[in-house]
């Protein structure tokens, strides 16, 4: 999977199920700040996620790092990377 | 004891989504009956009659309060909205601690709850469970989420006694303000259609299952060719609030509660009772300091189903005899069940206020075991002082509410 393949799925992520415009998804947008998610959201974002990956992380320590929607993006890239190899 | 006015009503019903909506569908003899196809897949289920309603504007609940709601939240919050508005509560009232809501349903969200099942089952998976989805298919749904919702820091409170939930919320609400626990309080039921809803009443053989065709011509209350009930949705929500406050502000009171009375058969988990009924009423009469025959209408239960109409009708005759006006709305709405007691009570303050009984619809030839009451089987003019509205649910809870006209 490319990274414009990740950023896209990732993009949709937070447009359907969030309902946030897609003029707000920028890279260094921050996912609670910026987007507006808060702890409930966050449960939800990582079933979506696991939903539209195929991926298990919802206990991966490193979810709880992640600040920004890049880093999200790259977070997703690196688990499936993971997978691949 | 203080005493309670109702200063504000709110709806969303299977004929509309505001008051005078219903009322006008109400007042052209609709019947919001359908066929619904797509219930044909589900083996078993004999009923594939019923009566939704329109879920709209939902969107302009903001997401953050919308994604722990499901259909029945969302109706009970346009409802509730509808119904502060009537009422002219000041935005700052709902958070001042002496305003609160009690808001019942049968269960959480049946839609909700299936499609959480329908998640986990098949993997036995809960990874997949969305955050909201236990706030959606909680018992507490309507109440917590049009609390959260408001803003409101007075009493939040679910009852869930299926069918009479939407009742007995309201007698909850007038207790709470008749001993000065609360100035205000948003009551009422919601209730959302699903064909698991309709399954749990389809396998006691409750259904209306000989009009699938027909839809129009079910339900049919107290008529000899009912054949059962057809499940509805939607929510009624009124606003209680403490009579002199309501004086004193000059709010329009459609009514004053004077009487509210629940109580159990202690026989049966299904079956209506007659003498149950008729002591359930008898108490409420009793509570409010009145004869029968100072009743003016009754907003009758009747459901359709063969033999609840037959007891409820039997307890009317020997506590009313054929004097009393009696009508069932079910006939056009269908059972919206845990909404059903707010939903008809505030089309009943509306015959108060017009003078004019609705009649039951597809009431054509009374049954025999449901003859020797005055049934309205066409629009009736007449002035009505005090009614009373009856509700009585699955678990043999009857509840009975009776109120009087503003003078």
């Amino acid at each position: 999977m490319t990274e414009q393949e990740v950023i896209k799925l990732t993009n949709e992520v937070f447009v359907d199920s969030f309902e946030i415009e897609k003029s707000k998804l920028l890279p260094q947008a921050n996912i609670f700040n910026d987007l507006g998610l808060d702890s409930l959201d966050i449960v939800d974002l990582v079933v979506a996620l696991q939903k539209k990956f195929g991926v298990t992380i919802r206990d991966d320590e490193r979810v709880r790092t992640i600040r920004t929607l890049g880093d999200l993006q790259q977070f997703i890239l690196t688990i499936k990377k993971e997978i691949g190899k | 004891m203080k005493r309670v006015a109702i200063t504000g009503l709110g709806v969303i019903t299977p004929l509309g989504n505001s008051v005078a909506e219903f009322i006008s569908g109400l007042e052209q003899a609709k019947n919001a009956s359908v066929y619904i196809p797509e219930w044909g897949k589900y083996k078993g289920l004999r009923c594939l009659v019923g009566a939704p309603a329109r879920l709209e504007n939902e969107k302009l609940i903001p997401r953050q309060n919308r994604r722990s709601m499901g259909r029945l939240s969302i109706f009970a919050v346009q409802a509730a909205q509808q119904a502060l508005k009537d009422a002219n509560i000041p935005q700052r009232s709902l958070s001042c601690g002496r305003l609160g809501c009690v808001i019942g349903s049968t269960m959480g969200s049946a839609e909700s709850i299936a499609e959480a099942f329908e998640t986990l089952i098949p993997n036995n998976d809960l990874s997949l469970l969305t955050s909201t989805k236990f706030f959606q298919c909680v018992s507490h749904t309507a109440a917590l989420n049009v609390g959260q919702f408001l803003g409101i820091t007075g009493t939040v409170m679910a009852t869930n006694a299926a069918c009479a939930s939407g009742l007995q919320a309201i007698g909850a609400g007038y207790d709470l303000i008749r001993t000065a626990q609360q100035d205000i309080m948003l009551c009422g039921g919601a209730e959302g259609l699903h064909p698991t809803v309709v399954g749990s009443f389809d396998v006691l053989f409750a259904t209306s299952t000989g009009y699938n065709q027909t839809p129009k011509e079910t339900p049919r209350p107290f008529d000899a060719k009912r054949d059962g009930l057809v499940c509805g949705e939607g929510s009624g929500i009124v606003v209680l609030e403490d009579y002199d406050l309501a004086k004193k502000r000059k709010a329009k009171i459609y009514a004053e509660i004077i009487g509210f009375n629940s109580f159990g058969n202690g026989a049966h988990v299904s079956e209506s009772n007659r003498e149950a009924i008729a002591s359930c009423i008898n108490e409420t009469l009793k509570r409010a300091k009145l004869i029968p025959r100072e009743i003016d209408y009754i907003n009758a239960h009747a459901t359709a189903t063969i033999q609840g109409d037959q007891e409820e009708a039997s307890a009317l005759r020997q506590i009313f005899g054929d004097q009393v006006p009696v009508s069932s709305l079910k006939g056009n709405i269908g059972h919206t069940l845990g909404a059903s007691g707010a939903i008809e009570l505030i089309a009943s303050l509306i015959m108060m206020e017009k003078n004019l009984i609705y009649p039951t619809l597809n009431l054509k030839e009374p049954d025999k075991a449901c003859q020797g009451i005055n049934h309205v089987m066409q629009p009736l003019s007449k002035k009505i002082n005090i009614l009373l509205k009856n509700c009585f649910a699955f678990g043999g809870i009857n509840a009975s509410l009776v109120c009087k006209r503003e003078d």
